[in-house]
């Protein structure tokens, strides 16, 4: 989760998220240049040293036409192929499906068991010592590690939207519709997300609490809970 | 003077003193002609070269200054990273309720 006074991303923990954050200080190191780059001119507009009659500039108006187009290309290029990457669902090794409603989430693992169980946010009054105020639940999901994970997610009433930060993970929770997204957490941990769709008095009060653990201790939990 | 050499100044008074008490010579050296054009224009070009130079210093900064080390951090964390090691440790400090602390 993020700390007080954080500015930039969470650590990543999946590979899609270690590429956006690559490709975050790409694109923040061409939106510098350029922002340097205007200043600089502007300063010197203001201390009157670039005044000029000219009327006609057809050589520097090539440039400026063609230099944008350039950075615009270096910009797409990275973000077009991580977009692919994204897109790209290898053999999942289980598929979970996240149902949004007002105001919690329910989970259905029915790959293998038949499992579903619903997500509360844990009020802080009841929140033990220790535990994150506003990001806790009271049933997490539980996720193997280092393993492809799809997600399926949709709604019951209103728009909905399933994110993990950590992971790279926002996707749509469309009332009727199904959106998949996918995942593999390089980690194990504990991470948290909230709901990212407006839906009502308390859609800032149903977070996403995602556990990856290894293969051995995510089968111990899941012959618990559906037995 | 300055102005002596615009004045058609008789050969006979050369080296004489006029009545201003200065000396007239045609000997002193005349001073070169300042460049008078494209002013603006050589102030523009080496203005845009240097804002163009401060922009990728800028960028430059960022990307070693930031970018990659944060590049190195991350391989550098993977590289003898031990998974199981880390659940251990995290599982012994309670971390996770699916697998409680033994």
């Amino acid at each position: 989760m993020a700390n007080h006074s954080q500015l930039g991303f969470q650590d990543a923990s999946s590979p899609i998220m270690e590429e956006l954050v690559e490709f975050h200080d790409h694109a923040l190191m061409v939106a510098l240049a350029i922002c340097s780059l205007v200043l600089y001119l502007l300063t010197l507009m203001l201390m009157e040293k670039l005044s000029s009659n000219t009327v006609d500039a057809q050589e520097v108006e090539l440039i400026w036409t063609i230099l944008p187009a350039i950075v615009l290309v270096l910009l797409a290029l990275p973000s077009l192929q991580i977009l692919y990457m994204m897109d790209e669902i290898d053999e999942p090794d289980l598929t979970l499906k996240a149902i949004g409603h007002q105001w919690y989430w329910t989970y259905e693992y029915t790959d293998f068991k038949d499992l579903s169980f619903d997500s509360y946010m844990t009020p802080t009054t009841d929140l033990p010592l220790g535990h994150f105020r506003l990001l806790e639940v009271d049933h997490r999901i539980v996720i193997p590690m280092e393993s492809p994970i799809r997600v399926i997610i949709t709604a019951d009433d209103v728009l909905h939207s399933w994110a993990v930060p950590a992971l790279g993970v926002k996707t749509d929770a469309i009332p009727g519709r199904l959106n998949q997204t996918s995942f593999i957490t390089t980690r194990p941990g504990v991470f948290y997300g909230q709901c990212s769709e407006i839906c009502g008095a308390n859609h800032s009060y149903m977070p996403i609490v995602v556990e990856s653990t290894p293969l051995k201790h995510f089968e111990a939990w899941s012959s618990l809970l559906s037995s | 003077m300055r102005f002596a050499s615009f004045l058609p100044i008789p050969t006979y008074l050369a080296g004489q003193r006029a009545w201003s008490g200065n000396t007239v010579s045609m000997s002193s050296a005349l001073l070169p002609k300042p460049q008078m054009r494209r002013l603006l224009a050589r102030r523009m070009k080496f203005h845009l070269f240097g804002a163009f130079l401060v922009s990728l210093g800028c960028a430059a900064l960022y990307k070693f200054g930031v970018a990659e080390p944060r590049k190195r951090a991350y391989a550098e964390f993977y590289k003898n990273y031990d998974p199981m090691k880390d659940f251990e440790a995290m599982r012994a400090a309670g971390v996770f309720e699916s697998a409680p602390p033994k």
